[in-house]
């Protein structure tokens, strides 16, 4: 692996993230609709719109507006919120976690799963299974997250009693330690497994195809001829070269899985940053919303170098200059 | 009970005005007055989980008023005079008051003993620089009516406050409870930069008050508070605690509710409102009070002065009677408010009692009427469509099509079905449903729209909620203001002489004039008046439901 080349993506980055900064900052302040109100409820006279106004900077020409939201962010600061009040990288870094945990084991699950199910699905293709898996995945993947959530909360957690319906915790208990981290279990696995549904179902797909097609490749039929069974030259030979499109294919879900996790996380009541960005969108609190996005697209970039260099491990013909 | 609560507070400023005492019975009367009444002693001790719709960032309702950060903190803090259920205004931090020069001054005697959550003693200062530094500033609705209305304050000695008017100001004291007057801590507070933030003021995310509770953690999910043993009310609250759970969908909260993960919800939906009923584990109590203030009317607005380019449609009053005849309101009140509240009968909430006009003739639902009302103004009929055939000010050959907009949620039915009744007598209608700030966009700031719906809460006092919709000096671009863009010196007049009217029984008859004004005029169609249910685990009792601020202070709940 190049030195040169991973300092070279990162600079990248650097333009990339500005783009979307200045995309965003001129979607943000065009929308209808004025933060001051959000902030002031509905009975400020125009005296109190005009000195809120002035605080937040919004009396100010959007070049202006830009230009030192710009600088502040260039030295690390990302502004307070206007309606939460509160330091932006506080809130963000505070919220992080949560949805790190929810989005991280989504992504486990639909990887692993999906490879899995992919994988039994190409053994006999278009068998009863495979047929089964095909039909799951194409409804899996229609449903909106939001619908299967609240569909989940209905009929697993309400009718079974054996999940809960809301949190991160038990809002009565007070465990510590591992008991804890047991509760908090106990709540991720209805929402992590909306969250996956979809992806699973993706994954699947791609893992199916991608091993049916190098079950086809010369190399397997060598490694059948010297006496391998066909499921051992699946999973020990074609599946690892079959991974490659799935690895794609994690990569570039990962905006969508963040996506998935702000509806996610409102319906289940999950304190992470999918709640945090939903709220401020509603409340046109842009500081709030430019830094979510800044973090996000930063992600974003970051997932795809890590993507492009997971490709060089699992397939060591590829090399990065 | 809502219905005595304003007509027995003005009857007691009355009193007051009167008499001139310096002690009006305050504190002889005993602190739970405020609370239902219960026959068994209330268990103490438990845990009472609240669920509350957004993370507020901030806990210090004197700053602000929204919403969230006021059902969040509420618990915290007290006002200086509070409400009983049977409608009185009761002594909380103040002991007792007497008004003088005809409502220019009210001098407050404060409870002595009071303790701030760290131990000080709550003083005269606190009021002072609460007022001065925070509410007339920050805190939108007490800026704008006592803020306008001049309010200087005085603090002679440690328990006494005087509020200071250049003209008589009637509504004062039903502007000071927690909701619109929290008092706050100098002590902790004056060293601030930024009052407004916490980023400027890190105490609002620790807040130290004199209320029932005090601050355990504030963490992403909840806000934990602690019974506040030294609490001035003697052996409230009954509760060990509170958990405020942040639970964004109300559909979640609900389902949390059923399944005993929490013990309230301050607003069930309305298609949920019968499952809710039907389950014996679960309390309700109808109230018509939300944090963002109490008597809310659901209103549609005409836009009688729409902006260069636009078609004034509403110009007419006959052609704002068409409508009125056309929209079968009751209708709207069995579907969308799953009869909670009542239809409106008059242009001020019944909730104000005093204020409120009885016996007002206000347009039946006539499709025939609107019919001919439409056709007098020059609207004809042609092929199934209005097309203006001689409309003053409207060009002929204009099609009748207007837009309509209003909240995404539920009145986005009002809009449906307001546009089925509107094309029966050949109206056409575009829904448009938006979000809150959208909505204040096109409706107040660039009037860009023809009818609106939204939902005016008048509060206690016509001062703090109506007059914005009606006075000619509140067409302006703030959201909720006079969305009609209405404007007839006789109701401004009207307005301001009641307003400076100390006696309530010479207010009544102004507004009732005022009413009848505003029925001739219809700049408005007042089509319902909203009321909350509130759903609480069967097993806690105690709840205070007229209160939203100190709901819970003499809550108890079955272990």
């Amino acid at each position: 692996m190049d030195r040169r080349y991973v300092i070279r993506r990162l600079l990248q980055v650097l333009p990339a993230v500005a783009s979307i900064l200045i995309v965003t900052f001129v979607v943000v302040h065009a929308a209808p609709g004025d933060p001051v109100v959000a902030v002031a409820g509905e009975s400020g006279d125009e005296a109190y719109y005009a000195f809120m106004r002035e605080k937040f900077g919004l009396d100010r020409p959007a070049l202006q507006q830009f230009l030192t939201y710009a600088g502040n962010v260039l030295r690390g600061d990302l502004g307070v919120s206007f309606v939460l009040g509160q330091d932006v990288s506080t809130l963000i870094a505070e919220r992080v976690p949560a949805t790190l945990l929810l989005m991280g084991t989504a992504l486990l699950v639909s990887t692993v799963g999906g490879v899995v199910v992919g994988a039994l699905a190409a053994r006999r293709p278009f068998g009863p299974f495979d047929l089964s898996v095909s039909t799951g995945a194409l409804i899996g993947y229609a449903l909106p997250s939001f619908w299967l959530a609240q569909l989940a909360m209905l009929t697993i957690a309400f009718r079974t009693g054996w999940f809960p319906i809301q949190g991160m915790t038990d809002a009565r208990a007070n465990y510590t330690g591992l008991a804890h981290w047991g509760d908090v279990a106990h709540h991720l696995v209805l929402p992590a497994l909306v969250l996956a549904a979809s992806e699973v179902a993706l994954i699947s797909r791609i893992a199916r195809t991608g091993i049916l097609a190098e079950m086809d490749s010369d190399y397997i039929r060598v490694a059948q001829a010297k006496g391998l069974s066909a499921s051992g030259a699946l999973f020990h030979h074609a599946l690892r070269n079959a991974l490659l499109p799935v690895v794609t294919v994690v990569g570039t879900r990962i905006g969508f899985l963040f996506s998935g996790a702000v509806l996610v996380e409102t319906v289940f009541g999950w304190p992470g940053l999918g709640r945090l960005v939903l709220s401020a969108a509603q409340t046109r609190d842009h500081p709030v919303l430019l830094g979510m996005v800044l973090v996000v697209a930063f992600t974003l970039v970051l997932a795809n170098l890590i993507t492009d260099l997971v490709y060089s491990r699992v397939d060591p013909r590829i090399r990065y200059r | 009970m809502k219905k005595r609560l304003a007509v027995a507070v003005l009857a007691m400023m009355l009193v007051a005005t009167a008499c001139g005492g310096d002690d009006d019975g305050g504190d002889a009367a005993p602190d739970t007055q405020s609370t239902t009444p219960t026959t068994a002693a209330p268990a103490r001790g438990g845990t009472l989980v609240v669920a509350i719709g957004s993370d507020p960032g901030s806990l210090n309702p004197a700053v602000t008023s929204n919403g969230g950060v006021h059902t969040a903190s509420e618990m915290m803090f007290n006002g200086l005079v509070g409400w009983s259920a049977d409608g009185k205004p009761t002594p909380e931090l103040a002991q007792s008051w007497t008004i003088d020069g005809n409502g220019t001054a009210y001098n407050f005697k404060l409870r002595t003993g009071v303790k701030w959550h760290d131990g000080r003693d709550f003083t005269s200062d606190d009021v002072k620089f609460t007022f001065e530094r925070a509410l007339l500033k920050l805190h939108s609705r007490t800026q704008a009516s006592m803020g306008s209305a001049q309010l200087t304050l005085e603090a002679p000695n440690p328990t006494t406050v005087i509020f200071r008017f250049p003209n008589p100001y009637a509504p004062l004291l039903q502007q000071l409870n927690v909701t619109e007057a929290p008092i706050i801590p100098k002590h902790i507070y004056e060293g601030c930069t930024d009052l407004a933030t916490v980023a400027g003021c890190p105490a609002n995310k620790t807040p130290v008050g004199t209320g029932p509770f005090k601050l355990d953690s504030y963490t992403i999910q909840e806000i934990k508070l602690v019974r506040n043993p030294t609490y001035f009310r003697a052996g409230l609250p009954y509760l060990d605690g509170m958990v405020q759970r942040v639970i964004p969908d109300v559909g979640t909260q609900i389902l949390a509710l059923e399944n005993k993960e929490i013990d309230w919800v301050g607003s069930v939906p309305g298609p949920d409102i019968e499952r809710v009923k039907k389950n014996s584990a679960i309390g309700t109590s109808t109230a018509p009070r939300g944090s963002g203030g109490g008597n809310c009317t659901t209103t549609m607005i005409f836009n009688m002065k729409p902006p260069a380019g636009r078609t004034p449609f509403f110009a007419d009053v006959r052609t704002r009677q068409a409508v009125w005849h056309a929209i079968d309101r009751n209708q709207a009140f069995r579907t969308v408010s799953f009869s909670q509240g009542k239809v409106s009968a008059a242009p001020i909430n019944s909730g104000i009692t005093f204020a409120a006009a009885s016996g007002l003739t206000l347009p039946s639902f006539d499709v025939n009427r609107a019919k001919t009302l439409l056709d007098q103004v020059g609207w004809k009929d042609e092929g199934g469509a209005r097309v203006a055939r001689g409309v003053a000010n409207v060009t002929d050959g204009t099609k009748f099509e207007i837009d309509w907009h209003g909240f995404a949620g539920d009145q986005t039915t009002y809009g449906e079905q307001l546009r089925g009744q509107l094309s029966a007598v050949g109206i056409t209608m575009q829904v448009k449903t938006e979000d809150n700030a959208t909505f204040s966009a096109a409706v107040f700031n660039r009037r860009d729209f023809d009818t609106g719906v939204a939902s005016y809460c008048n509060g206690d006092d016509p001062e703090i909620g109506f007059r914005r919709q009606v006075d000619s000096r509140q067409i302006s671009t703030t959201a909720f203001s006079n969305g009609a863009g209405y404007s007839n010196p006789d109701v401004d007049r009207l307005l301001d002489t009641a307003s400076r009217e100390p006696d309530p029984a010479k207010r009544t008859p102004l507004y009732r004039e005022l009413q009848e004004q505003l029925v001739k005029d219809l700049p408005y169609v007042w089509l319902t008046e909203s009321a909350g249910l509130r759903a609480f685990n069967a097993g806690c009792t105690g709840f205070n439901h007229q209160n939203t601020g100190l709901f819970a202070e003499a809550a108890s709940c079955k272990k």
